[in-house]
């Protein structure tokens, strides 16, 4: 069953070297979302360095008086130990954005490695690697984190580590592919043939190939990953307080219906974040897709 | 394909305006239905295996006990028992049943079926087991139940009002797998039947129980006494946030989860009645007496440093309004509570000068609490970082541990905790119940605080066991508590309280300390 | 047999695909007995109650029964075992079998699940074929916006702001579970509420069970509108200039016909493979959505006994959830290799 999945990543993106070889870093540029895509993934990562300077007040101080509707003082209202809920949205920029980072480039270490290896030695390799893959895509993501985080304690690394767990088959998958397009190009042929060992001609030859357009597909992900972070600390799976994480606040939010300013803001946040990365995903995609591309007359 | 755009993407709001037509049917619900929201916590609704907030519920509608709680009140008035006596010093207990009454199935109920459900209780080793430790039943005749403790029990006769001592139909659940002989802990299979049936001769039967969804109650025809007002009751499981929204619309619609700060922003609005009372259920930090599991908790200057440090005014605002700060263990309702007036005051100076007199060097604990567990509407989350923010100020740092309710409690059971954010709620209203807190107790055996390492306090809850005279038991409890405030694991921090919201046309939704809320005395205006 | 597979490609095919599956799901059942090793919680603690976990004979006799004092390989040999025969242990937290639970559960999920599915499907094919006949027009462009919001919301935000409006401030629909409190469930057939009130004939109940399906499966179904209209659009550009197509417009066809018998059939292939993963989505977003609206189902199954670390009931669901999961798949690999016979050779 190893086509369960295709070769696609995010949004069925669908990577083929020849396209990648055409995308131009500018076309990138000509494109009106992408462009608002990537101002809104700055804002959000700037803010995620400079919290101190940009929140008001320290996140974690219960310093105010509870449950203030959004003021001039407290734009975003307080909470119910009395901390500055704009404060703690923005210092959750700093926990989900290197989160999904750090997520995101774990799966594709992982993926690329097996990735690399299944396509590249092929045989009982490729076999055993891609049953695995086949496993883990037959367990719903969130139903297989839910049974780790619990299993293991719930913390922010341990939601990290499950959803590595989950992730990393798609990129060994794409990657797969990618190497065995490669594999067989006639340069990669001829340098065999003078005798390159096969190592050289994994990471002369086949890495380059295929890391671009994974990284590509990796940014795609992005948006996915904040969303499926946010949602096991909603759960009570992932970042624990008294740590400002989006979902968690969402989560605290819901228990105090009446108190709206307290999971609509950190909500809008976590929207707003994954619009960003989709829009430059989506962006990426038509450059990679020049028949699907919006912007092209025909 | 030009019209595809408005038809498209009105489609959703068209499906759902199309339901909204329906909202004017759905009103038109039987009308003889009462609805009570709930965040179940039941495992079974067979009574003697029930120990749980929603089991207590759906048990004490369906099956009747010896004496009973009349609204909100904690002292025994006649039921099943039309009178009783307690003599040789709260030792021997003899009650005399009510004639004429049936089980649902038309079996008269006698005291064979006391002494059955009695027995089976203590012998199914079940977690409400303990309310009859060291009783035994015998039955002179069919209508006299005779109950033996082995040591003074004036608590006993409030215990017998527990719904996990509701009686059941021996007969039926003998006949369903039931036993009551020694040994009941593996031989008794009667749970399942129970889950299905109900074998009471209470108000209600069981109808329905759809496990994590919702239970149905029904009339029962034979019942003995008044007839209640709602042929029909559904227990439904609900977040606190959906009741939120739920009661306000609903009719005939009880909320029983709701914080009192949700409940009091209802308050005003034609369609509910609020209720908030004092919970006696109580909130309260436990700290390790063993230097093996924390040196820091083990030491007498951290623990009074933690007493001194804790802000309980903040405490009792978390917990909403109609919160209080607790004085002591024993919560304001019941009897020997302590008096306001000896409720511990903070002083952040003072608590500094204790955590220097510790002779340890910037102290560091783990605060452990059951995460994403709420109770009273308050989330043990959001109390564990108030706990952290107070110590953070004279000195002590607290790392927080959530854990999930279950691994958190075997964690707790096993007395690893180096300090808990924990809690209290009582199995009776009596301050006996409250003895688990002395060396040696349940409670106490958890943070390692064991039998002889409080000697004096050991003796004065020995003579509070003894005594059977509730004035005295009153004043003894008191000396107890004091003792525990100057220094013991545990700091009563707050009770919150219990908020009932209830639409405006019923009457006699009123919290009950045993059972939440008695159904079957729920009404219409 | 060489030869009836020569002359039997699809009967080859399907054995073959048939194959895999056991294969994979016995992989399941040992990455399910696998995770429950690393639980840390103790299923004695955990199992009885705690005056009997203090008697050293009632702990050796449970150890015994459930095979916890042998060897690991042992208890994975004994669990298959138990599994052959239905028996997938008892849920801690309900009492009951966990074939019973999932018995139980299964249908207000599928209910869910299906009904968000066929939304998604017809609404999010519908809104991609449309953003393909008007590529790079104004309405494009709107779908654009609107499909790229769909997947950015989080579920579990979305629910709650749907709850608030439609149910809270508009009274449109009913605020969670399945059904009005004291309206009985219809006589069990498939325990799909909607679908045995209907073979029941009692009109009033599929309307209530309607009427409580319809907000969650929408607040599901929108995460893969989105999706589906991504991929349908793109699916039908790939083939809405090639040659038949183009064909038939010649042929003077009228362009709804054009697009739905040629253009559509010809990018079900890719739409059928994305299906299989909206299916997923639908199920990651169940545990969620079933939280908020009080939806009796798997969703809410696996999320309580996870945070309880309830051992056989996390095993059964995971078990369960995968094995429907690549039956699904399973299916769908079929359909793709019925429609497009390139992929049996493959």
């Amino acid at each position: 069953m190893s086509e369960l999945t295709p070769t696609q990543g995010a949004f069925g993106t669908r990577v083929s070297l020849r396209r990648w070889r055409a995308v131009s870093g500018s076309a990138v540029w000509r494109q009106p979302l992408a462009v608002v895509g990537v101002s809104i993934a700055l804002a959000w990562l700037l803010i995620a360095i400079f919290a101190p300077l940009v929140a008001p007040h320290d996140p974690l101080a219960q310093d105010f008086l509870p449950l203030q509707h959004p003021s001039h003082a407290h734009l975003f209202g307080t909470d119910e130990l009395g901390r500055d809920v704009l404060s703690r949205v923005l210092y959750g920029a700093r926990l989900s954005l290197p989160l999904a980072l750090l997520l995101v480039s774990l799966s594709l270490g992982l993926g690329l490695v097996l990735g690399l290896l299944a396509g590249y030695f092929r045989g009982v390799v490729d076999g055993v690697i891609m049953r695995l893959t086949d496993l883990v895509f037959a367990f719903p993501a969130i139903i297989l984190a839910m049974v780790v985080t619990a299993s293991l304690g719930p913390s922010i690394r341990n939601a990290v580590l499950a959803l590595v767990f989950v992730s990393w088959p798609t990129y060994a998958r794409v990657v797969r592919g990618l190497v065995l397009s490669t594999a067989d190009s006639e340069y990669v042929q001829a340098s065999r043939l003078i005798g390159a060992s096969a190592r050289s001609a994994l990471f002369r030859v086949v890495l380059p190939n295929v890391i671009g357009p994974v990284i590509v597909l990796a940014t795609l992900d992005l948006g996915n990953a904040i969303l499926l972070l946010a949602g096991l600390s909603f759960l009570g799976l992932g970042a624990q307080p008294p740590a400002p994480e989006w979902g968690q606040m969402v989560s605290q939010g819901t228990e105090n219906f009446q108190y709206w300013w307290l999971s609509t803001f950190p909500g809008l946040a976590i929207f707003t974040a994954v619009l960003a990365f989709n829009f430059l995903g989506d962006s990426l995609r038509d450059i990679f897709d020049p028949r699907t591309m919006s912007g092209r007359g025909s | 394909m030009r019209t595809a755009v408005p038809i498209v993407t009105v489609l959703a709001v068209a499906v759902l305006a199309a339901t909204a037509a329906g909202v004017a049917q759905s009103a038109s619900r039987a009308s003889g239905t009462l609805v009570v929201d709930n965040s179940f916590v039941i495992r079974t609704t067979d009574p003697q295996r029930e120990f749980d907030p929603t089991g207590s519920i759906v048990a004490h509608a369906m099956y009747d006990t010896l004496v009973t709680f009349k609204g909100s009140g904690t002292k025994p008035v006649p039921w099943l028992a039309t009178s009783w006596k307690a003599t040789n010093g709260a030792k021997l207990f003899t009650f005399h049943l009510r004639k004429g009454v049936v089980f649902s199935d038309g079996t008269p109920l006698t005291s064979a079926d006391v002494a059955f459900t009695f027995r089976r209780l203590i012998n199914i080793k079940a977690s409400g087991s303990f309310l009859l430790a060291n009783v035994t039943v015998s039955t002179p005749n069919a209508s006299t139940v005779v109950l033996r403790s082995k040591v003074p029990n004036p608590a006993l006769t409030r215990i017998l009002a527990n719904p996990a001592l509701g009686i059941v139909n021996s007969k039926v659940v003998k006949a369903n797998g039931g036993s009551d002989a020694v040994g009941a802990d593996k031989k008794d299979k009667a749970e399942k039947y129970l889950d299905a049936n109900s074998a009471g001769s209470g108000a209600f039967v069981l109808k329905q129980y759809t496990t994590n969804q919702q239970i149905v109650l029904e009339a029962n025809p034979r019942f003995w006494g008044p007839k209640p007002k709602f042929s029909t009751v559904v227990i439904r499981n609900m977040t606190a946030p959906t009741q939120l929204l739920n009661v306000q619309r609903g009719a005939n619609e009880i909320a029983l989860d709701l914080s009192s700060r949700q409940a009091s922003s209802l308050k005003g609005k034609s369609s509910v009645q609020v209720h908030i009372d004092p919970s006696p259920n109580l909130f309260n930090i436990d700290m390790n007496m063993s230097p093996k599991v924390s040196p820091v908790t083990s030491n007498p200057h951290i623990r009074k440093a933690v007493r001194l440090a804790l802000d309980y005014k903040a405490f009792a605002a978390l917990g909403g309004p109609g919160s209080i700060q607790a004085a002591g263990m024993v919560p304001s309702v019941f009897l020997g509570a302590l008096p306001s007036q000896y409720a511990q005051k903070r002083n952040v100076q003072q608590a500094k000068a204790e955590v220097a007199a510790s002779g340890i060097a910037s102290p560091t604990i783990t605060l452990t609490y059951p995460a994403g567990l709420t109770i009273n509407g308050i989330d043990f989350g959001v109390l564990a970082q108030k706990t952290k923010a107070n110590l953070a100020e004279v000195g002590i740092t607290a790392n927080l541990q959530g854990l999930p309710v279950n691994a958190m409690l075997q964690q707790y059971a096993a007395g690893k905790d180096q300090m808990t954010q924990s809690y209290w709620g009582p199995d009776y209203p009596d301050p006996n119940d409250y003895q688990v807190f002395l060396p040696g107790g349940t409670a106490a055996l958890r943070v390692n605080w064991k039998t002889g390492m409080d000697k004096p306090l050991e003796a004065l809850g020995k003579k509070a066991l003894q005594t059977t005279d509730d004035v005295a038991r009153a004043s003894l409890y008191r000396q107890i508590q004091r003792k525990l405030n100057a220094d013991s694991p545990f700091i009563p921090l707050f009770q919150p309280s219990q908020a009932i919201v209830a639409s405006k046309n019923l009457t006699g939704a009123v919290l009950n300390f045993t059972w939440l809320i008695d159904v079957r005395s729920v009404g219409t205006r | 047999m060489r030869r009836f597979a020569s002359h039997r490609p699809l009967v080859r095919f399907v054995v073959r695909r048939l194959a895999a599956l056991v294969a994979l799901s016995i992989g399941i059942t040992f990455i399910a007995f696998a995770l429950t090793q690393v639980v840390p919680g103790d299923p004695i603690r955990a199992n009885l109650g705690q005056i009997a976990q203090t008697q050293p004979d009632v702990v050796a006799a449970f150890r015994h029964h459930y095979g916890l004092d042998r060897p690991l390989p042992v208890q994975y040999l004994r669990y298959l075992w138990n599994l052959l025969h239905g028996d997938l242990g008892q849920s801690e937290q309900t009492h009951d079998s966990v074939l019973h639970d999932l018995g139980q559960f299964a249908p207000a999920t599928a209910e869910l699940a299906i009904t968000a599915m066929v939304i998604a499907i017809v609404v999010g094919v519908g809104l991609g074929i449309l953003a393909a006949v008007r590529r790079n027009r104004p309405t494009d462009h709107a779908l654009r916006l609107v499909s790229l919001g769909g997947i950015s919301v989080p579920t579990f935000w979305l629910a709650l702001l749907a709850l608030y409006v439609f149910f809270f401030r508009l009274g449109w629909v009913p605020g969670g579970g399945r059904l009005d409190p004291g309206v009985l469930a219809p006589p069990h057939v498939t325990g799909l509420y909607t679908f045995d009130a209907l073979v029941a004939g009692q009109w009033s109940t599929f309307w209530d069970a309607f009427r409580h399906l319809i907000l969650p499966s929408l607040v599901l179904a929108l995460f893969n509108v989105g999706l589906l209209t991504r991929y349908t659009r793109s699916a039908v550009l790939e083939v809405i200039d090639e040659e038949y197509v183009q064909g038939a417009r010649a042929k003077g066809l009228p362009e709804h016909v054009v697009v739905l018998r040629h253009v559509l059939r010809a990018a079900m292939t890719s739409l059928i493979t994305v299906i299989g993963l909206a299916f997923a989505n639908v199920m990651t977003g169940s545990v969620l959505v079933e939280n908020i609206f009080a939806w009796p189902g798997i969703g809410q199954y696996a999320y309580q006994s996870a945070t309880a670390l309830d051992l056989p009931a996390i095993m059964g669901v995971s078990l369960f959830v995968a094995i429907v999961y690549i039956l699904v798949n399973f299916v769908v690999d079929l359909l793709y290799g019925v429609i497009d016979p390139r992929i049996r050779i493959a």
